[in-house]
């Protein structure tokens, strides 16, 4: 099983519409140029890259941008399009008065799958005392959060909300709560390296590509900035595939980690093993 | 005189991959009402080309391993890094390289309302950079 846990949804028909909405959620997450694709072509993409299953995931900027970047509910209808191949996460805005109630709404009866929250963006410390209520309802539903972490293109994103470190502390006060470190923490992967190290519950996944082609950089990251042997020794249950896709490639990112020289067994782990823990999937 | 723009569009199905299109072409003049000219087959992309070529599996995969030769897929380009204006990193070098070698497209005369070309010359949309939906224009003038 492939599973690519960092995908975006808002490129994808029917939420690109290339109306008003597109034209804002283009502006606001820093992708002008970039194209959409059908859900046919992404179906067919996947196939052609050998994966099983992406998740889909939202951003809700209610309070700090008036809209949604894809809401729960659109979500849970792209889901519907193809749901053996699409996992669909959920995301809330903290701030947001009814915020317990909408998380309710997406896992209770629109049933997706996790949530995703971006510090940087959604302008919180993970550490807030207004986090309490979401942390204990994912734990609630077992449902995990995947958290953007370590710097991002998008505007307005101030990395020191965003951290490794600054999930620390979530880590220990809830370590119930599954917790997937977007992008690697990069560049602080030594930082995220020892999130991963010291806490069971915390997972990261490897949608980063700030330089260089993926297999190159996937090269600098996992076997020079960190030490050949630490992810075959020390993280082989942590560390999931994510391409960030459209921004990234997904076979090009599937292919530079393949091209790692990783035992096959904690490839696979990677490619799709620990997803599977980390969301939930396996009994 | 005459002038019809047309185009169409194609889903590519790898990330190296050569479409025949020449029916297409001979239909776009056919229709025309252009009895004598000229037309033009143009792709809309920098990572794609039109190439005209004989129509043999042998030569498309000689082509295919040729441009992987000069252009490999894992070499360093200076295309490989973050593009502000994407919000993406490049790493489709070797598909903007294979275009620039096999252009961006062929002309062919028109007489008695057909497309004039050798035997043996088909007209190919080629991908560099698959998979992706295409667009590719097609112009006619003439009389």
């Amino acid at each position: 099983m492939v599973i690519d846990v960092h995908t975006h949804a808002e490129f994808m028909e029917p939420m690109y519409k290339g109306d008003e909405v597109t034209r804002q959620r283009k502006e606001i997450m820093g992708r002008e140029f970039l194209g959409y694709s059908d859900i046919s072509m992404a179906l067919f993409q996947m196939d052609h890259a050998g994966i099983d299953k992406r998740v889909l995931l939202p951003l809700d900027l209610t309070t700090q941008y008036g809209c949604t970047i894809v809401s729960n509910d659109e979500m849970k209808k792209l889901v519907g399009e193809a749901p053996e191949r699409f996992i669909g996460f959920a995301s809330v805005d903290p701030y947001r008065e009814d915020a317990i109630k909408e998380l309710d709404h997406a896992f209770g009866e629109l049933g997706l799958s996790g949530l995703k929250l971006n510090p940087s963006k959604q302008k919180f410390y993970p550490t807030d005392s207004i986090m309490k209520p979401v942390y204990e309802k994912c734990i609630e539903y077992g449902k995990p959060i995947l958290f953007h972490c370590g710097t991002s293109w998008e505007p307005n994103t101030p990395a020191k909300y965003s951290k490794p470190l600054c999930f620390e502390e979530v880590a220990i006060e809830y370590p119930e709560l599954r917790i997937g470190l977007a992008h690697f923490g990069w560049p602080w992967v030594q930082d995220t390296a020892m999130m991963l190290l010291k806490y069971p519950n915390v997972y990261a996944d490897t949608s980063m590509l700030y330089c260089d082609r993926a297999k190159d950089f996937f090269h600098q990251i996992f076997k020079v900035d960190l030490s050949p042997l630490w992810i075959e020794n020390m993280f082989s249950d942590k560390v999931m595939f994510g391409s960030n896709s459209p921004r990234f490639g997904e076979e090009d990112m599937k292919y530079g980690l393949e091209k790692l020289g990783l035992r096959e067994r904690t490839l696979a782990k990677v490619l799709g093993g620990n997803a599977m823990k980390f969301l939930g999937m396996e009994d | 005189m005459k002038m019809k723009l047309d185009s169409f569009e194609l889903r590519t199905k790898n990330e190296f991959d050569m479409i025949n299109i020449t029916e297409r072409v001979h239909k776009f003049v056919e229709e025309s009402g252009v009895n004598e000219g000229m037309v033009y087959v143009m792709t809309a992309h920098t990572t794609t080309s039109i190439i005209v070529n004989e129509s043999l599996p042998c030569l498309e995969t000689d082509i295919e391993e040729k441009l992987e030769e000069m252009v490999p897929k894992d070499a360093q380009y200076a295309h490989n890094h973050f593009l502000p204006s994407y919000g993406a990193t490049g790493g489709n070098c070797p598909g903007h390289l294979k275009s620039m070698l096999c252009n961006y497209f062929a002309y062919f005369p028109v007489k008695d309302g057909k497309v004039v070309r050798g035997r043996a010359q088909e007209i190919y949309f080629a991908e560099f950079d698959g998979i992706q939906d295409r667009t590719v224009y097609m112009q006619v003038v003439g009389e």
